[in-house]
């Protein structure tokens, strides 16, 4: 029997010395296969906006399981709108970096449109497929030159549990966003909605405007050329825009005065959201990234926490349009040391599982054909198909998103009226 | 202590052995691994001192250039002049930037355009608020690393305050030198030193966390968010983090985005710079107990190994000790029953001796039949001698060293005595016994008798003994040619009816002292040698011994040995023309009779039963042909032998020589048979020459003896010395050699002994038979004495040992003593005259 016993015991520990170490994980196993030699040694310099990036970083670690020798790093730039250009052609080049798409037709860029590597490239062996594609940009010779590696949207976020509370349920049309400020009003909710408000860079008036503007203008192609131009004849599609934004103001569904109390349009909007007294919070996509590591960060939401998603506000009497738009997107310098291994981990990465498993812990919107896989942007997932713009695949560019940002904030304010916006489209600054 | 014991304490010594050499092993790690750790931690100290002299020399320069500058009075185009004269480093440059509109000139132009020297930090927050810039030659006054908006380099900057002429003007403005340097330049320097912490990294970390030089295992953009982000931790421990890792040397070990251990080793940059330098090294590089594994597996091998040697050798210590305690208790059994059975199996003869001599003494006045007896108790006597001597012999059998002694003897008598010794029993328990003879021509044969005899016995006695009350024995002894010249092949049958034996003691069937285990077997004593030593005699006499048995069913024993035939035999034995009627129920014995009585010469008749005799014989004595002879046997059915012979001599003739044949003792029968009418007797199994000499005895023929009796005339007057402290021992042999003409003298030990051959005139002793245990000097001792006496005669006299020290390391002594002979105790009379026969004819051979 001991002797049994002592063979097992043998054999366990030479199973067990012999299973050390061996095994990956089934999903990488089955999702990536290695084209270099694992051996490969080199850097490979990321450079973006971002104060930290620790969803790519988890990337690095999972990518080292293939190439223990490749050194991967994340770099932010200062000023990186301005940087970039110059970072381009200094001696810390990276491999890869940020692109927007605001900057396409923005000299400013040429060379660094000039410095991207065509993505589409067969023999890269992309799988640009597992991305959305509304969210791919083509250029006029079809190369694909970002590609987003996480989207954003426009909407709010919605205090579920104050909503059970109170018994009132989530709104899916303008009417039934008004009747829910008015019920929490009367419950004594005096902010219903709020959002940031204290400038005019991102204010909470263009997160309401700027999908119902994107989507009149999906209903008129035609028009998007124009508009992009700043004809002021665009401007008459604003309308509809900023009469729903007027109207949620003069309903006091939003409170401005508020509204202004909340210094900046990240950090503090969340943790005003996280008080647990705003059934919806006015933001994009990228505030809600910010919700995750910031929910240990408020007092009053770790002594009463609660669950909240993220929705489009449902201006419309069919809903909220939901404006599918590229969060950052990533382009390969062509120009940059360890190409090879630089595209070997770009197919690394542009997998369904690599970005699902970015944009949940960065909780942004994945760009991926897979949206439902996070429950804060369950809602999302729900949206009728016409009421989904791509801004991308609609052609709109920075210049238009400039005009109707500027339009709202000042009807928003009070400091123009709608007609006079309208009126000014194409000039307002 | 039982195995289960030894093997515990065997495990718990193992077990102490290895928890000592961890607990050791473990003590010694822990004493090498703070070693180690503090070794870490003084490398990263001696990088801070590095770290510091260096930054302290980059602040230097800036420190003079800007007060030259100040000193100066200069535009920021004279400075930025000076400075390009004075900077020889071709990666650093110098920022100079007002204060006011965070604008102003680089010593190097910007990235693409060599004309454009103009630089802004307008979008960056590195100027917003400057008071960590001290006055000069106060501190280090370095920025966090930033992008190099001139050349977009990751980068630091060492800075001071400075004061420029305005040149439109001539106003004093605010501004900031910066002497700017790629952090790659850093990064460069900061390479670990120690070859043995080789996957050691070094990282910069500002007052904040944040990073100044990120290695790769760090993640984040600040050091206490990475740390929070992988280790469990909470506000006041985070609190306590900073607080150390930003104001104290030391090290703690943290979780990495992996989940591996690693160490980290923290100390405060110049208490101006508020940097930190962290070097971070995985736990693993520091496991120093891993080395120590192969120590301990070595041991625990090592430990396994002697354990196993010591089980494996315990279990075989064990095993010869289970076997040697088993065979000594078997031994130590069967030699109990041995010395038990004993008795029984002396007793046997014993018991005929005895009651043969009581026969003797009732009937003395009849000297047949007294001779008869006093036959049967020589007979009965020398098969208790041998016995005797088995039981001396038993340790020849076991060494293997028994030997034959052949001398011609007769089969005949040795046949009479096996039934002689088995009547009783048989009769005890009523055995149908049979023994048959067949073809027995030779009666004289060459060998060792009393050997024969034994292998005899044995087989026939144990037949007896198991073989149920009411079973039958049957004996068959049968003489047929041999393919060995000069010998006949003898055949001794014995087929019991008995208990039989189980096939797996038929495989130890020859062992000494096995016996079956068997509830009937035990019942019956035994010694469980008489087996082996047949099989051992059988064996030397180049014989086979072949046994069938079947339980419950019976045994049937086949000796078969080539025995050669003696030079002299009878001579021709041929009755006179005779009619002989033979009446038996037994066919066989019929058969055998008729055969045996044809080869004398005899016309032989038989009949099954004693009707058929009688009406045999009136058939012949109308006819006026009578039988010569009626062989009768006692025992038949319906009319037994008595009531045959009592109708013979009533109703047909009352001369006609009949004898009896008897299987077992006739005494009881004998007065009845007589009266009945019977002219003699004659035992079973019915040998030629019994039945030759018997008939010629019946007929009145005489009788003619082959074997001469042994003259030994020429040993009268012989004169020996007898060493014997025993009188009657003295008078028996005194008796003895008187019988045949000898004179002796007694010698009452070996003192006596000595002496009187000290004094006898030379040529009185012929020989001196001299026993061995005796008071004052023993026999031994005394024949040393004798051999080293001066008198060469008295030292050469032959001396032959008369002992019952019968066992061959006795005569062994004997001989090396310096006796010449041995002889023991009873003494066989023909061996004492052979041996002075011996000495006598040497003595007239010189």
């Amino acid at each position: 029997m001991k002797k049994l016993l002592a063979i097992i015991l043998a054999a366990t520990m030479l199973l067990g010395f012999a299973a050390c170490g061996t095994e990956k994980p089934q999903e990488i196993q089955e999702g990536f296969q290695p084209k270099l030699s694992a051996e490969t040694e080199c850097k490979i310099n990321i450079a973006g906006s971002y104060s930290n990036f620790e969803a790519l970083e988890a990337e690095f670690d999972r990518f080292n399981e293939f190439y223990p020798n490749v050194e991967l790093s994340y770099t932010k730039i200062d000023d990186y709108n301005n940087a970039i250009a110059t970072v381009l052609e200094g001696n810390d080049a990276p491999n890869i970096f940020f692109s927007f798409s605001w900057m396409t037709g923005n000299a400013a860029y040429d060379s660094v449109f000039g410095r991207m590597e065509n993505l589409a490239d067969e023999a890269l062996g992309l799988d640009l497929a597992c991305i959305r594609p509304g969210l791919l940009s083509h250029d006029a010779d079809g190369r694909v030159l970002m590609v987003p590696i996480f989207s954003t949207s426009y909407g709010m976020l919605i205090n579920n549990d104050l909503f059970e509370k109170e018994g009132l349920a989530v709104p899916k049309t303008l009417q039934e966003l008004m009747d829910v400020c008015a019920a929490f009003r009367e419950k004594g909710y005096k902010n219903p909605m709020m959002g940031y408000s204290a400038d005019a860079s991102a204010p909470l008036m263009n997160t309401i405007a700027y999908p119902i503007f994107a989507g009149t203008l999906a209903e008129h192609p035609e028009m998007v050329a124009r508009a992009n131009a700043c004809d002021p004849a665009a401007g008459e599609y604003m309308r509809p825009a900023l009469e729903a934004l007027s109207q949620l103001i003069e309903k006091k569904c939003v409170d401005l005065k508020e509204c202004e109390k909340i210094s900046d349009n990240y950090t503090e909007v969340i943790l005003r959201f996280f008080e647990g007294d705003v059934p919806m919070m006015i933001c994009t996509g990228d505030t809600v990234s910010g919700t995750g590591k910031r929910e240990s960060q408020s007092e009053a939401f770790t002594a009463h926490p609660f669950t909240y998603t993220f929705a489009p506000v449902p201006m419309t009497d069919k809903g909220g349009y939901f404006l599918d738009s590229p969060s950052i997107q990533f382009s390969v310098n062509s120009a940059c040391n360890d190409l090879d291994m630089t595209n070997e981990f770009m197919r690394f990465l542009l997998t369904k599982t690599e970005l699902n498993e970015m944009a949940s812990v960065k909780r942004l919107i994945t760009p991926t054909t897979d949206l439902s896989f996070d429950k804060v942007y369950a809602p999302v997932a729900d949206v009728a198909p016409e009421l989904i713009v791509s801004p991308s695949e609609l052609g709109i560019e920075d210049t238009l998103a400039v005009q109707i940002r500027l339009a709202s904030f000042k009807v928003g304010t009070g400091e123009m009226t709608i007609d006079e916006a309208m009126a000014k489209y194409g000039t307002l600054e | 202590m039982k195995r289960t014991g030894i093997i515990f304490i065997n495990v718990l010594i193992m077990v102490a052995i290895l928890a000592t050499v961890s607990v050791y092993i473990a003590f010694n790690d822990k004493i090498t691994r703070q070693r180690q750790t503090e070794h870490f931690e003084n490398t990263n100290i001696a990088m801070e001192h590095v770290t510091e002299n260096y930054l302290e020399g980059e602040q230097r320069i800036c420190d003079v250039w800007a007060q030259y500058i100040n000193s100066r009075n200069m535009t920021m185009t004279e400075a930025a002049a000076f400075i390009r004269v004075s900077h020889v480093l071709a990666n650093t440059s110098a920022h100079l930037v007002y204060l006011d509109s965070k604008k102003g000139v680089s010593t190097r132009t910007h990235l693409g355009d060599a004309d454009d020297y103009a630089v802004s930090y307008t979008s960056l927050d590195l100027l917003n608020d400057t008071s960590w810039i001290s006055d000069i030659g106060q501190s280090i006054n370095i920025s966090r690393a930033y992008t190099n908006p001139m050349n977009g380099e990751q980068s630091i900057a060492f800075c001071n305050k400075i004061t420029l002429r305005d040149p439109a003007d001539g106003s004093a403005r605010a501004a900031v030198l910066l002497r700017v340097m790629p952090l790659s330049e850093l990064e460069d320097k900061w390479v670990f030193p120690q070859e043995e912490f080789e996957n050691a990294e070094l990282t910069l970390i500002d007052f904040d966390g944040d990073y100044i030089i990120k290695s790769k295992t760090f993640k984040n953009s600040n050091f206490f968010e990475f740390y929070k982000s992988y280790n469990p931790t909470d506000p006041a421990i985070l609190d306590a983090l900073h607080t150390k890792l930003t104001s104290s040397t030391g090290s703690i070990t943290l979780l990495n985005s992996r989940g591996e251990k690693m160490l980290l080793a923290y100390t405060p940059i110049a208490e101006s710079v508020e940097w930190s330098l962290l070097s971070l090294i995985p736990e693993a590089d520091l496991r120093v107990e891993m080395q120590n594994w192969p120590l301990i597996g070595f041991i625990s091998s090592g430990l396994l190994l002697l354990f196993i040697i010591d089980l494996l050798f315990i279990q075989r210590f064990n095993k010869k000790l289970r076997v040697a305690a088993q065979a000594a208790e078997s031994a130590s059994k069967a030699k109990t029953d041995f010395l038990s059975t004993m008795s029984h199996d002396i007793r046997t003869p014993m018991n005929a001796i005895i009651g043969l001599t009581a026969i003797a003494q009732k009937n003395l006045d009849d000297t047949e039949a007294t001779g008869e007896n006093l036959r049967k108790i020589a007979l009965a006597g020398n098969h208790l001698l041998t016995l005797i001597n088995d039981i001396l012999d038993i340790s020849k059998v076991e060494s293997g060293k028994l030997s034959l002694s052949p001398v011609t003897f007769s089969i005949v008598e040795t046949v009479e005595n096996l039934v002689n010794l088995s009547k009783p029993m048989v009769k005890e328990k009523n055995i149908d016994f049979n023994f048959r003879t067949n073809r027995i021509e030779k009666e004289y044969l060459y060998t060792d008798p009393l050997r024969l005899n034994q292998i005899y016995i044995n087989i026939l006695s144990n037949a007896v003994k198991y073989t149920e009350p009411g079973g039958n024995v049957n004996v068959d002894m049968l003489e047929e040619e041999s393919p060995v010249d000069g010998c006949v092949r003898l055949t001794y049958r014995v087929a019991d009816n008995g208990i039989g034996m189980s096939p797996e003691f038929m495989k130890r069937l020859y062992q000494p002292f096995t016996r079956q285990t068997d509830s009937r077997v035990n019942r019956i004593q035994g010694t469980g040698l008489g087996l082996a030593i047949t099989k051992q005699m059988v064996d030397l006499m180049g014989g086979t011994i072949d046994c069938q048995s079947e339980q419950g069913k019976g045994t049937t024993f086949t000796v078969v040995i080539d025995i050669p035939v003696a030079d002299r035999q009878r001579d021709d034995m041929q009755l006179d023309p005779i009619d002989v009627l033979v009446v038996d129920d037994d066919e066989v014995m019929l058969q055998t009779a008729a055969d045996t009585l044809g080869s004398l010469g005899a016309a032989t008749e038989c009949a099954t039963s004693g009707a058929e005799a009688l009406e045999k014989i009136a058939a012949r004595h109308g006819e006026g042909r009578d039988y010569g002879l009626v062989i009768l046997d006692w025992k038949m059915p319906d009319m037994d032998g008595i009531e045959t012979v009592r109708r013979i001599r009533s109703e047909i003739d009352e001369t006609l020589p009949i004898l009896l044949i008897s299987a077992y003792d006739r005494t009881e029968v004998e007065d009845e048979a007589k009266k009945a009418g019977a002219n003699g007797f004659i035992n079973k199994p019915l040998f030629r020459s019994t039945l030759y000499d018997k008939i010629n005895q019946l007929l009145g023929k005489e009788k003619r003896s082959v074997e001469a009796e042994e003259d030994y005339s020429d040993l009268a007057g012989v004169h020996v010395l007898v060493a014997e402290d025993n009188d009657i021992n003295w008078e028996v042999i005194q008796a003895t050699l008187g019988m045949f003409g000898i004179t002796a003298d007694r010698a009452e030990n070996g003192r006596v002994c000595v002496d009187m051959i000290k004094t006898a005139e030379k040529g009185r002793y012929t020989l001196i038979f001299m026993d061995v245990q005796m008071p004052e000097m023993n026999g031994l001792d005394a024949t040393k004495t004798i051999r080293k006496l001066d008198d060469p005669w008295a030292a050469s006299i032959p001396i032959i040992a008369m002992t019952a020290d019968a066992f061959s390391e006795n005569i062994a002594e004997c001989l090396a003593a310096g006796m010449d002979g041995h002889i023991a105790k009873p003494v066989d009379v023909k061996l004492v005259l052979k041996e002075i026969r011996k000495i006598t004819e040497r003595n007239d051979q010189t």
